[in-house]
């Protein structure tokens, strides 16, 4: 390798400019990439073009703090701890941000699309429903479907030409300008190996343009490349890397920490109103960075959260619940 | 045999937990989403149904979590599983017709099993914006049967839902949006649909020609025109089999003791 990848979080912030297609690694509130979400926050982001598999409580600190004029996803929530996505709900409400909802497998398809390099993808999946009602084609309404960086149509029906298998839907490709990964582990030169379930993270690298991949250790490329089958992204693929522990916090980390279920349920309790949201970034964003974050945290409250490390999870973190 | 439990044993959510494991066959596949579905399919795993494959849609296929996951991207899902992979995988499954039996929820239904997680009120205007709908019309989409478990309230059980999020057995058709079966609009891909819906109120199913609602069974303490009157259709209640079968000694014990020990997801009867 002649030029390093390497780069730190304030400059991983900074490649995501105003109005950028964003997606994420991860799954509701796994392995989000939470330390890049607060510094774009510290940095003031704005009208961002969020496309997701799904969303979680990263979606929910991004809308709240006023960076996203568009969320094009299935899903948001912070599972156990917050029913519902509180700060997008608000916005919906108060019209202050466009939604457009496709199905959850659609999402995945849409990104398997882009990922492979074709326009579309063709599914049978939710025919009947209000996803393809064509009245709530909300980008279609605010005029913005201009065929380039956001496609012509929300989806079209056509008849399968080759085994007459009925009504199929043609999807979009989920097409991104950049990906931003919170994974275990990344090499010298990109390569990624992702721990546990890999949720959607080898499509949506795949898709974007740009890939900055936040892992909670940088190792030797060397290392990753002994045995190259367990590998989940490529070293090509990936355009920045960044070590930062506890990066992900307070979503979890399969094999290094548990999702920190009492900081989402007092996130999800606070945020209910804009004066909540912008009590709860005060006391937790501004003004941090990721050390002073940590440092607030607190060892006692990172050790419970910490993995054992042959169970994969924390059999001290109580979990919450009723 | 089986010791079925007095109704001060027990609470709604295990009488709940159990009716949905009771719709659990033996070497079934079952797609398995966040909450007390997941408690119901282990309760079936560890009980009538040992054989039955579970995958979780972040991916684990074919899971035996040791331990209760507290949701489908948790770690604690991957152990003794046959592969952990991902949401690719896990959807491709469900579309290529591997998958038998998936539970789901809903904030509303209609009488056709069209269900609702998207928004309350108009979708151009809404009183409130819900989760969105996650996997439920793909699960719904492409398992044989699906199963939802939900909260009955009458502002809950309604002629029309605000959104449909998940296709029941009457759907809409479009660009015109009139209703027409399920199997009309699916074709070859048409597996089935709900199968059933259970409330905190009864077990309702589906007339598979109508698409409409029946009672199947009443909770103990409740009687159909209670129920009926609890919905803002017309619940057709000609076809009650009786009460809802009481949990046993058995499944409370495997529910408190080694599947939610913690009350995560299903709270203890307090004694006294």
């Amino acid at each position: 390798m002649s030029t390093s990848k390497r780069t730190t979080l304030q400059h991983a912030a900074e490649i995501i400019t105003d109005g950028s297609r964003l997606t994420f690694s991860g799954f509701t509130i796994w392995r989000r990439p939470m330390a890049i979400v607060f510094e774009l926050i510290r940095q003031h982001r704005k009208h961002l073009h969020l496309i997701e598999v799904q969303g979680g409580s990263h979606t929910e600190f991004l809308v709240g703090a006023g960076c996203v004029d568009i969320w094009e996803s299935c899903w948001v929530g912070h599972e156990l701890y917050g029913k519902y996505g509180a700060n997008l709900s608000r916005k919906v409400a108060d019209k202050q941000i466009i939604v457009e909802d496709y199905s959850h497998a659609e999402m995945m398809f849409r990104f398997a699309a882009a990922a492979s390099g074709a326009p579309y993808a063709v599914t049978q999946t939710s025919l009947g429903t209000d996803i393809h009602n064509p009245e709530y084609d909300m980008l279609g309404r605010a005029g913005l479907r201009d065929g380039k960086r956001i496609a012509k149509h929300k989806y079209q029906f056509t008849e399968d030409p080759f085994f007459g298998a009925g009504s199929q839907v043609l999807i979009p490709a989920a097409k991104v300008d950049i990906a931003v990964m919170c994974v275990q582990q990344v090499g010298e030169e990109g390569t990624v190996r992702v721990n546990g379930q890999y949720y959607s993270d080898p499509e949506v690298a795949r898709a974007a343009d740009i890939t900055i991949v936040m892992a909670e250790e940088i190792v030797p490329e060397e290392y990753l490349r002994r045995n190259a089958d367990q590998n989940t992204i490529v070293s090509f693929e990936v355009d920045h890397i960044l070590e930062c522990p506890f990066g992900a916090h307070p979503t979890g980390m399969f094999g290094r920490y548990d999702v920190d279920g009492a900081f989402l349920k007092e996130f999800y309790g606070r945020t209910r109103t804009q004066e909540g949201f912008d009590d709860f970034a005060n006391e937790w964003i501004h003004g941090q960075n990721h050390m002073s974050y940590l440092e607030k945290l607190g060892w006692p409250r990172m050790l419970n959260l910490k993995a054992n490390s042959a169970m994969n999870y924390s059999p001290r973190e109580k979990k919450g619940g009723k | 045999m089986s010791v079925h439990a007095q109704p001060e044993q027990y609470g709604l959510a295990d009488l709940l937990c159990c009716a949905a494991s009771r719709e659990v066959g033996n070497n079934e596949i079952v797609f398995a989403g966040t909450g007390l579905p997941m408690v119901a399919i282990m309760l079936a795993q560890n009980t009538h149904a040992p054989n039955l494959k579970l995958i979780f849609e972040a991916g684990t296929l074919d899971g035996r979590p040791p331990e209760l996951p507290t949701s489908v991207g948790d770690a604690r899902c991957e152990m003794g599983a046959s592969r952990a992979s991902g949401l690719y995988d896990a959807f491709s499954i469900a579309q290529r017709g591997y998958v038998d039996l998936g539970f789901l929820g809903g904030a509303e239904v209609d009488q056709y099993g069209n269900v609702n997680t998207t928004c309350i009120g108009d979708y151009l205007n809404p009183e409130l914006r819900l989760t969105g709908s996650g996997g439920n019309p793909d699960i719904n989409s492409f398992a044989k049967r699906t199963v939802f478990i939900m909260v009955h309230e009458k502002r809950r059980f309604v002629e029309n839902v605000s959104y449909i999020t998940s296709p029941g057995w009457r759907v809409k058709k479009w660009p015109g949006g009139q209703f027409v079966h399920r199997r009309e609009l699916y074709g070859s891909a048409f597996r089935g649909g709900p199968s059933a819906v259970i409330s905190t109120a009864g077990v309702f199913r589906f007339d598979e020609e109508t698409g409409l609602m029946y009672l199947d069974t009443c909770h103990p303490g409740k009687t159909p025109t209670e129920i009926r009157d609890l919905c803002q259709f017309d619940l057709d209640i000609s076809r009650v089999k009786g009460e809802t079968v009481a949990p046993t000694l058995e499944e409370l014990r495997i529910i408190h003791e080694v599947l939610d020990p913690d009350e995560i997801f299903i709270p203890k009867v307090k004694k006294g």
